[in-house]
């Protein structure tokens, strides 16, 4: 039994998580969601005793107060923190890892231990891979070998800071599979962070964060259950929050009642705190423009690193108007491949066509310059700059006149709801409207297609609601075409087409609706994705 | 303390620094650095060219040039440009040193009349025209000194004592070398000791620690006993490159300079350790460490300034920094001999277990398993 009784957690004057409340049984999986920076992972490290608290947490007998006093028990205490790979170290291979964490735990080399040993390795697909270096491991390879470290000295409270973020779903599952494993060989108590909500149903208990308060726990059902009341099928009204067929509202509406999600959750706790995202809108293009149906066709793309194909032989076409998603595990080859679009990287073999023409040289990319926008994994903005100062810059580059770039920047600060953050410092936003901001400069010169490389990655879920509504937005009013890729299978269901790839090969390229119909047993895109990546195995 | 969770950490150390090829740094970086500095830096200053205007043409003003001309010291030129021309020719830095003999100097000084010699010294680098100035003097003087002797005087009635002690040769090598270990010794080992910890909370590793029941001193032994016995190595190594490579006399006791420098090293740990507790970055912990030991490591190593001339402030910060401690320990093993018969050597061999002893504690009180 895990007791935790008004654990605050300070970080200079900041407060990460106040006055936390929890109890978790032997056997129990419990789960916390809630956006970036609302304090799950605070709680995490105060239970582990890794840094310094107010409270007091009780672990069966045991109480402690501090890290000092928490020194006892960690032999009891398995945590991997968050980060893909971070405990593990690059230049030692799988099986020097695990003798390490074994060591390092005084642990006994029985036949009991070689035994368990060999079964965890066996379980995370890793037993044939002993002598590899952590750092030749996939994401998801790294983060299966970090759980079987931690679980090497069989701990009876296991803290896991989003194992799964960034990891590919099959990976994910196999994951899973260990941690049910461990929980029934060992009966032990497993804490969870997750960002995928399809992991937290599955559950036996969750704990909603938000702004380093649990706002909401109980069981999946339950907490569905609570806001059931305020969810409605997709319409239109005023105080309320529309998204994913789904609209949201304290007061009646006249609409029926849809069912909930977990991710229904965030969307009535922003309008209990009076936090309704602004509508977004997106004024006409400037300068209307003739689009060919092709905007960009790929024909045997190919990218070589050495011995390793990052990309084989791919065929894409992108056509005007389409918002085409871009899925794969960490390693199959997205960023590579549109970094080759953007000229980032030399194409080895192949044919590139962006707006009819062929790419050939630089001067060729020079002259397209202006009709591409990009937006990268990590938003490629100047921190020293204001919000203001950044459009201004980049509204220079792209040759725009000081007044009109002004006129423009003022518009999209408007219509994507940043316009009272104009004079901020980027470092000072939250993640949300720095992305918003980002595409903002991204499209600031009118662009006919728009490269956008993990987006949403660590956004919480009501800004990439949010974010969504905004491509869409952009999509319908200026015909724009957009190459998008993600890791949440989620947002598969809100592209045209989507392209899966797997270690640098093309497996898929269809629609959602078609995928969905050949595989009518798939709750999920992210069902359908575990199918094909484990036929093309 | 469990000696088999202390020596997991210390193999997996090993095994981090010889793949990451950090082993080449540890053993590169001393002897690359006294090298460099032991070639490049030279107190000495020889063939400074000289311009000779002899407007006396006499036996005296002859025997003064061919003592110049005679030496290594300067490349002499009897010139008969003007001395406007001379001078700037020194502006220009194409000539270092400006001697203008006077005409009838000889027959003045024969008539024991006062006579003065002109001497220009190009003074940009004072250290180097101050050197220049005591050879021109000294060539003089030992001129005047035969002169007088010529003179049925006895030639011993001015005497130059140019004797160097300790350094008879008034080679630089000897001078600088022996220095350099000292610099070497309080920075390389700092470095590493610094990295290894602030590396692992830069990428996150050092969780491994904080969650797991390891203790506080378990970990400082495992953190910095790969670095003591790795860079135990460089003492002998710096060693052998100073008496066979520089060629540097040894007349002291091995044993102490070994003694010695494995003390130091302490010192050196512990200044790594605590700057790996207070910084978060491998970047930080670099450049904190770098200013912390190579400054003071070079000012205050009497490489460049002997410590006893120093005066006032500059005098007290070299006290408090241990370069100076051990670097007299060396230079008496190298240069001197006498070891320990003298106090001050047991006092400073005191003082450095004492620097190394206080860090090392402060960083073990100073160490927290807890995020920051």
């Amino acid at each position: 039994m895990l007791q935790v009784s008004d654990v605050t957690v300070r970080y200079g004057k900041t407060i990460a998580i106040e006055d936390a409340n929890l109890e978790a049984r032997h056997g129990q999986i419990v789960g916390f969601i809630g956006a970036d920076g609302a304090g799950k992972s605070s709680l995490m490290h105060a239970i582990a005793g890794v840094v310094r608290f107010t409270g007091s947490i009780t672990y069966d007998t045991f109480t402690y107060r501090s890290p000092k006093e928490a020194e006892p028990i960690k032999d009891k205490i398995g945590l991997m923190p968050q980060g893909i790979g971070l405990v593990l170290y690059d230049e030692l291979s799988v099986d020097e890892h695990l003798d390490f964490f074994s060591d390092i735990r005084g642990l006994r080399r029985d036949a009991e231990y070689h035994r368990y040993r060999q079964r965890l390795l066996e379980m995370a697909g890793l037993a044939e891979f002993g002598g590899r270096l952590a750092k030749n491991l996939s994401g998801g390879m790294q983060q299966k070998l970090s759980l079987i470290c931690t679980l090497i000295h069989r701990p009876d409270l296991l803290i896991l800071d989003e194992p799964t973020t960034g990891v590919d779903p099959l990976s994910r599952k196999e994951l899973w599979e260990i941690l049910d494993d461990n929980r029934r060989q060992r009966n032990s108590i497993t804490l969870v962070s997750t960002a995928y909500m399809s992991e937290a149903s599955k559950m036996d208990a969750i704990h909603l964060f938000d702004e380093g308060h649990i706002i909401a726990r109980g069981s999946a059902a339950k907490l569905i259950d609570s806001v059931r009341p305020y969810t409605y099928e997709e319409t239109t009204c005023e105080g309320c929050i529309t998204f994913g067929g789904r609209t949201y509202s304290l007061q009646a509406l006249e609409a029926k009642h849809a069912e909930p999600s977990l991710e229904s959750l965030f969307f009535v706790n922003a309008l209990q705190k009076g936090k309704i995202p602004p509508p977004i809108t997106i004024a006409p293009r400037e300068n209307p423009i003739d689009i060919p149906p092709v905007v960009m066709e790929a024909k045997g793309l190919t990218k070589r690193f050495g011995d390793f194909v990052a990309d084989d032989h791919i065929d894409m076409q992108l056509r005007r108007g389409e918002i085409l998603g871009l899925l794969g595990a960490n390693g199959a080859g997205k960023t590579t491949f549109i970094k080759m679009l953007l000229g980032l990287y030399p194409i080895d073999e192949g044919e590139l066509y962006l707006l009819g023409k062929r790419i050939r040289s630089y001067e060729d990319r020079i002259a397209l310059k202006n009709k591409i926008g990009y937006m990268s994994q990590k938003f490629a903005l100047y921190k020293d700059l204001t919000v203001l100062e950044n459009l201004l810059y980049f509204a220079n580059m792209h040759q725009l006149p000081l007044s009109k770039a002004k006129k423009r920047i003022d518009k999209l600060a408007e219509g994507l709801g940043f316009a009272q953050y104009l004079h901020s410092f980027p470092r000072e936003l939250p993640l949300g409207i720095n992305q918003r901001f980002s595409l903002a400069v991204a499209i600031l010169h009118e662009p006919v297609v728009l490269f956008l490389d993990e987006p949403t990655s660590g956004v919480d879920t009501i800004a990439r609601a949010q974010f969504w509504k905004l491509l869409h937005e952009l999509k319908n009013r200026w015909n724009i075409s957009i190459l998008i890729t993600t890791h949440y299978m989620s947002e598969a269901e809100f592209c045209d087409r989507v392209v899966v790839l797997k270690r640098g090969k093309k497996i898929v390229d269809d629609t959602p609706a078609n995928l969905h119909a050949t595989y009518p047993e798939a709750k999920s895109f992210e069902d359908i994705f575990i199918h094909f990546y484990k036929d093309a195995r | 303390m469990r000696a088999g969770v202390i020596r997991a950490y210390i193999l997996k150390e090993f095994k981090d620094l010889a793949r990451t090829k950090m082993l080449y740094l540890v053993y590169i970086l001393p002897t690359m650095i006294l090298l460099l500095f032991g070639y490049g830096i030279r107190l000495e200053v020889t063939h400074a060219r000289t311009i000779v205007l002899d407007y006396d043409n006499s036996t005296l003003s002859l025997d003064l040039i061919s003592a110049l001309e005679h030496t290594k010291y300067f490349d002499a030129h009897v010139s008969t440009m003007s001395e406007q021309e001379a001078l700037r020719l020194i502006k220009k830095g194409d000539a270092d040193i400006l001697v203008i003999i006077p005409a009838s100097l000889q027959k003045r000084i024969l008539k024991h009349q006062k006579a003065q010699i002109g001497v220009y010294i190009d003074g940009a680098y004072p250290m180097r025209a101050l050197t220049m100035q005591s050879y021109v003097e000294g060539e003089i003087l030992h001129l005047a000194q035969k002169l007088l002797a010529k003179r049925g005087f006895d030639g011993h009635l001015i005497t130059i004592n140019q004797r160097t002690l300790f350094n008879q040769a008034m080679r630089d090598e000897n001078a600088i070398v022996p220095g350099l270990i000292g610099l070497i010794m309080l920075v390389a080992p700092a470095l590493l000791a610094a990295l290894l910890i602030v590396k692992e909370k830069e990428l996150g590793t050092i969780f491994n620690f904080y969650a797991s029941p390891i203790g506080k001193t378990e970990f400082l032994i495992a953190k910095l006993t790969p670095v003591f016995l790795l860079h135990s190595l460089n003492i002998f190594i710096l060693f052998l490159w100073a008496v066979y490579l520089f060629a540097v006399p040894f007349r002291g006791s091995f044993t102490l300079y070994w003694l010695a420098s494995e003390l130091y090293l302490f010192v050196s740990l512990g200044i790594g350790l605590l700057v790996s507790i207070i910084t978060r970055r491998q970047i930080v912990a670099v450049v904190l460490t770098v200013i912390i030991t190579v400054i003071p490591g070079f000012l205050y190593s009497g490489i460049l300034m002997p410590i006893s001339s120093m005066q006032g402030a500059s005098a007290i910060e070299a006290h408090l920094f241990p370069v100076m401690y051990y670097n007299h320990i060396v230079y008496d093993t190298f240069l001197v001999g006498e070891g320990l018969a003298s106090h001050k050597t047991v006092l400073y061999l005191g003082i450095l277990a004492l620097y190394g002893a206080v860090p090392l504690v402060l960083g073990t009180l100073l160490l927290r398993k807890e995020l920051r």
